[in-house]
């Protein structure tokens, strides 16, 4: 054997180990399971293939929780993991999913909405596969996922994203993003599928209220806000209003443009009844100019380079050493999710959707996010949930 | 050296107190009454003008509202003359018509200062558009006895350097106002207490916009 074939055997075996080792990894992320343990106030659970074609047996198909009282009033939906790289999300609608107890009306919660994007990473980034919460009974390991579905479940993307039905033209890349894909259609793209059937389960269950749970950087100014089309202005501005006043955090709000098509904010309320909102938490991790894409950036928000941003004036948000840790975007999703529904309840008292049993913004900060959520280990089996 | 030094003390001391117990006194001001009808309308077209109009209704206020009102639509009083809502130019009408019918005069008109270019440009205005079009209208205020309401609740986001879009917006309003709402966080930096003071204009500082709500029911009863 000539010495370059042995050089090149050996380059084969060396590109294969690497392949193998990231693969495996890659592997055994997509299919990690993080049990959700349904708390007293669940009283059904069912599948989003259940609302429209085109998902059931897939990737895509996640559960949609029902947490309904004995007395009719008001239905709100939550939707987190719309991008799956902004787990504040999914934390804050665990800790409704695992400990809200609904008085009157109905609060439905879809926890991991782009369950494809939940299983992905974002390649180049070097983002944490995974981040954990500590509880009183350990540590609870989630996946970190990624903006956008995952190609191995929506592919070919198009050299541009047409949307449907404004046909106004999108980067390529946003035919896999579930907030670009909305009000979707039951016969497009898996992702279209899914907001199609989301779009379904709104106007079928007559959902009034529609909460759609995300985080943005601290150099984006459509951050630390609630976006709301005209029709949801109201609310949203009596929340943050109170939110300020009352808890002493900003929430500013931002209208949502009507010429941007395929946002929540946008077509859940055009093509809907419901009142959408979107809920943006600042999220340091996201930033582009930090340091390494740690756990502890994702969870603690502190980097050096974006508190020298912040003391030139170029953050969004105020930004001191203290970071932006994960407590304060989760308590600050919960207490905005709960004024939402007390503001509605204000104004439409025959509609009224009251929630007790969870944090607000202080509490959460206090206790730790960990200490809302159940051990699966002496949780009842039919009361532990997975995609 | 040292009586020099004294006095110069003393001269600041009574200097700081004069200026504390004027702020103070400015602030504490009775609250003067405003009469409807009210028309609400945008210094700056920033959204705070979408605040104080919720503020209004929160607070059992019936108001009409215009973004970009022009004198001969103020003039024409309720109903700003039958104009309708097109692009880039909003009107809604809550006024009370049974107790204030179409073309009633308007007695006080609340502007909400802050600047949005975003705004300005889709109203298709450009700063000193802008400018000019409040002093036109702050200039038919003075003339028909019509009150001003100044309001600022967007807090540091919608104050900046002199000479900024924000900071000309003020200057175009606060100083005519017959009334000026802020913030605290508005108003850090002493700028309205210093027009108030300069003016003699009633300033009121609240903590937060939600305190618009009860203090709008008491000036308009």
């Amino acid at each position: 054997m000539s010495r370059i074939i042995a050089y090149k055997i050996l380059l084969v075996l060396f590109i294969g180990t690497i392949t193998l080792i990231g693969g495996l990894q890659l592997y055994h992320h997509r299919h990690f399971q993080t049990p959700i343990v349904a708390g007293p106030g669940v009283t059904e659970v069912k599948k989003l293939s259940d609302y429209g074609p085109g998902l059931d047996g897939t990737i895509t198909d996640t559960n949609v929780f029902f947490l309904k009282a004995e007395q009719e009033g008001g239905k709100m939906l939550i939707i987190a993991n719309t991008h799956s790289n902004e787990p504040a999300a999914l934390l804050s609608s665990l800790i409704f999913l695992e400990n809200a107890v609904v008085e009157k009306g109905t609060l439905i919660i879809i926890p991991q909405f782009n369950n494809s994007g939940g299983r992905n990473t974002r390649s180049g980034d070097g983002y944490p596969l995974y981040f954990e919460i500590k509880t009183h009974w350990g540590k609870k390991r989630f996946r970190m996922g990624n903006r956008v579905a995952s190609p191995l479940d929506q592919w070919p993307d198009p050299d541009v994203y047409v949307h449907y039905p404004d046909r106004q033209l999108l980067s390529y890349l946003d035919i896999r993003n579930t907030n670009r894909t909305w009000p979707g259609r039951p016969d497009g793209a898996l992702m279209e599928k899914l907001t199609y059937a989301a779009m379904e389960l709104i106007r079928k269950e007559n959902v009034d209220l529609v909460i759609d749970i995300h985080g943005a950087e601290t150099m984006f100014p459509v951050t630390n806000c609630i976006v709301a089309p005209e029709k949801s202005m109201r609310i949203a501005t009596m929340t943050s209003l109170t939110l300020k006043a009352m808890e002493g955090f900003d929430n500013h709000v931002e209208p949502s443009p009507s010429g941007f098509r395929g946002l929540s904010h946008r077509e859940i309320g055009d093509f809907s009844d419901a009142l959408p909102f979107l809920l943006e938490a600042p999220l340091p991790f996201l930033d582009q100019p930090t340091g390494p894409k740690t756990e502890d950036l994702l969870l603690n928000g502190k980097d050096p380079f974006l508190l020298k941003l912040s003391k030139k004036g170029k953050l969004f948000v105020p930004y001191d050493e203290n970071g932006w840790p994960m407590s304060k975007r989760v308590g600050q999703h919960c207490s905005a999710v709960l004024e939402i529904a007390k503001q509605f309840t204000r104004k439409n008292p025959e509609k009224a959707l009251l929630i007790s049993n969870t944090p607000r913004y202080k509490q959460v900060v206090k206790n730790g996010i960990g200490s809302y959520f159940k051990d699966p280990s002496k949780a009842k089996k039919e009361n532990i949930f997975h995609n | 050296m040292k009586k020099i030094i004294l006095r110069t003390v003393i001269v600041l001391l009574m200097g700081s107190l004069a200026f504390l117990l004027n702020g103070n006194l400015l602030v504490s001001q009775d609250l003067p009454k405003a009469d409807l009808p009210v028309l609400t309308t945008s210094a700056g077209q920033s959204p705070d003008v979408t605040t104080l109009n919720i503020v209004c209704e929160e607070a059992g206020i019936m108001y009409d509202y215009c973004d970009v009102p022009d004198v001969q639509m103020i003039s024409a009083g309720v109903g700003l003359g039958g104009a309708e809502s097109e692009q880039g130019f909003h009107v809604e009408m809550h006024t009370d018509l049974e107790q204030y019918p179409q073309g009633t005069g308007y007695q006080t008109i609340m502007f909400a200062i802050g600047a949005s270019l975003k705004g300005m440009g889709a109203s298709g205005l450009t700063v000193d558009d802008e400018v000019n079009r409040l002093k036109e209208i702050i200039k038919y205020c003075k003339e028909n006895n019509i009150s001003i309401i100044g309001i600022h609740v967007g807090g540091i986001s919608k104050r900046g350097a002199p000479g900024s879009d924000n900071e000309r917006m003020i200057s175009a309003v606060a100083p005519y106002a017959d009334l000026l709402i802020v913030t605290k966080d508005s108003n850090k930096d002493g700028r309205f207490t210093d027009i108030s003071a300069d003016n003699q204009i009633p300033l009121r500082e609240i903590d937060y916009a939600l305190s618009l709500v009860p203090l709008l029911k008491e000036i308009f009863n």
